[in-house]
């Protein structure tokens, strides 16, 4: 992929750790704007510490992560987050004592203007009328799809210009994870750039525009998702 | 007993409640923000307290006379200077701690009370005696059957309401009270939100802070006296309150500075034996709470951390 686009998200040759030994290895890949680029791996092949380290969760210890033109890696998460990117993270997270109102509220927290932060929220429960229903009811006594949405309201508060977007489909019924990447079709349709970590190959691969494998912390495979989903690593990062 | 006695006991015992209430609201807000116990708040109450005289006395050796410009001074003074000593505790002794055991933070902030303690004992002119508070508020009471309700402990009072009111809304109906909230919650999720984490938490240690300043300053009104000693007490009280009320809770913070103070009201009038062995009534009755439920009087689904 050419990584001198301007507007991308690139990552070169970064090394992670929680302790001593990296989970991460010598990772690189780019987002391309206005594109879908997902992340394929079994569970533990370190997706969620490559959203971390892009975050500034659990800095990189070596490497590059550049957005924008700028560089993000040492950066403090608010800053990163300022960089116009949003993040859908694993398992939900949402606030469990705040309202749904609440949630989405804090989905836009660095927005200063309340009109903007209004017109927000009512393009959100538009996409989600389900939410406005329950818009005074606390987050935490939600169904889990519902929980889902209110992630999802969140991470489009934000208004972000780069959206990550870690196993939305984890813990979701099998009708509700083909809306859910229905949804994640339709964000990139606004021209937001969509970073996307999944296990599920099939159908993440049929709404990406490009697609990496990581295996045990390491980038083993990449290209267009016809491409990949014939590749032997693919295969064996799931099966082998 | 006649009514005049019971109302005075009554009106003590809510002072007392209201400067715990203040104490122990700090301990629980440091806790929801970082999980971590700071036991060198007590102490800032003393500094906020001795901070308050100071400006008094400076300002009577510039002949300034008006009890109200005095008045305003030492609050601002104890308040602003206190909020910025706390601000400046969590930056450079428990942020820095965080990936260490919260044994360490506490360990740590034990010493930093007992140097606070020191200082105010060294270094205060005479600091190591009890110091004359002045009485500022008006004197003035009103006598109900044999009751005399004092006008400057109404005042305090109110001050303490509006105080704890004015948290209230500022936690549950401000942007920078939904980020403290959300911290208490969920810190990386805060973070990932966007929400500064670490002007957060300076932002919660300087308001706690500043409600001990408050306490402090209280404290000295009410009892016309002030030593180095005093928040030691306030602290170990306000802790304790805070623990009964099931740490992490306002609500409870607040009510478990209230009924301790209950407990050594009903302790100095009820018992037998003399006034001398309420704060033991107290505390007792503290432990066998704190054996019969372990995490508090509010359980932490109920209450709304933070
Ligand atoms: N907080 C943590 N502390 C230590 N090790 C972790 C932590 N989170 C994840 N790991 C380890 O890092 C590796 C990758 O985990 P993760 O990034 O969560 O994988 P994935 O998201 O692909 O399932 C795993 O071996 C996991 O045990
Ligand atoms: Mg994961």
């Amino acid at each position: 992929m050419n990584t001198n686009e301007p507007n991308a998200l690139v990552v070169e040759k970064i090394s992670t750790a929680y302790d001593k030994a990296n989970v991460l290895e010598n990772v690189s890949l780019t987002a391309a704007p206005g594109k879908i680029t997902c992340l394929l791996g079994s569970n533990g092949s370190g997706k969620t510490t490559l959203i971390r380290s892009i975050l500034g969760l659990t800095p990189p210890n070596k490497g590059v992560i550049r957005f924008r033109g700028l560089d993000l890696r040492g950066l403090p998460t608010h800053r990163v987050i300022a960089a116009g990117i949003a993040c859908i993270p694993e398992g939900r997270r949402v606030f469990a004592k705040f309202s749904v109102e609440e949630n989405l509220r804090m989905g836009a927290y660095q927005e200063t203007s309340d009109a903007e932060v209004r017109e927000r929220l009512v393009r959100v429960y538009t996409a989600f009328p389900r939410l406005s229903e329950r818009r005074t009811q606390l987050a935490g006594t939600l169904s889990g799809g519902e929980q889902a949405m209110v992630s999802i309201g969140r991470g489009l508060m934000r208004a972000p210009k780069l959206l990550l977007v870690d196993e939305p489909s984890l813990g979701l019924a099998p009708i509700l994870v083909q809306e859910n990447f229905n949804i994640i079709r339709r964000i990139r349709e606004q021209g937001i750039t969509i970073f996307l970590v999944e296990q599920n190959v099939h159908q993440t691969l049929a709404i990406s525009d490009y697609g990496y494998v990581l295996s045990k912390g390491r980038v083993v495979a990449e290209g267009k998702p016809a491409d990949l989903s014939k590749t032997k690593e693919v295969h064996e990062a799931y099966f082998g | 007993m006649d009514f005049g006695l019971f109302a005075q006991h009554t009106m003590n015992g809510l002072m007392l409640g209201m400067m715990y209430a203040l104490v122990a609201v700090g301990f629980t807000l440091f806790f929801g923000v970082l999980d971590v116990i700071k036991f060198s708040h007590g102490d800032v109450l003393t500094v906020g307290a001795f901070t308050a005289l100071a400006t008094f006395v400076g300002l009577k050796s510039m002949g300034v006379a008006s009890t109200t410009v005095e008045l305003l001074a030492m609050l601002i003074a104890a308040i602003g200077a206190m909020a910025v000593l706390g601000a400046v505790i969590a930056k450079a002794f428990v942020l820095p701690l965080r990936a260490a055991p919260a044994l360490n933070t506490l360990l740590i902030t034990l010493m930093l009370g007992t140097v606070l303690r020191e200082a105010v004992r060294l270094f205060y002119p005479d600091g190591a005696n009890p110091k004359p508070f002045p009485r500022l508020l008006p004197a003035e009471s009103v006598s109900i059957g044999n009751f005399n309700l004092r006008l400057d402990n109404t005042i305090m009072l109110a001050a303490g309401v509006l105080v704890i009111v004015g948290l209230q809304l500022m936690l549950n109906r401000t942007k920078l009270g939904l980020a403290i909230r959300a911290v208490a919650q969920d810190e990386e999720t805060a973070k990932t939100m966007g929400v500064n984490f670490s002007a957060i938490v300076l932002i919660t240690f300087a308001i706690g802070s500043a409600l001990a300043a408050f306490a402090g300053l209280m404290n000295g009104l009410y009892y016309n006296e002030i030593n180095f000693g005093i928040g030691l007490y306030l602290g170990v009280v306000g802790f304790s309150a805070a623990i009964i009320g099931g740490l992490g809770s306002i609500y409870g913070a607040i009510l478990g500075g209230f009924m301790f103070a209950a407990l050594q009201t009903i302790g100095a009038v009820a018992l037998p034996f003399a006034s001398a062995y309420k704060d033991v009534f107290a505390f007792a009755v503290v432990i066998v709470l704190m054996a019969w439920r372990p995490t508090g009087l509010i359980p932490e689904k109920l209450s709304e951390r933070v």
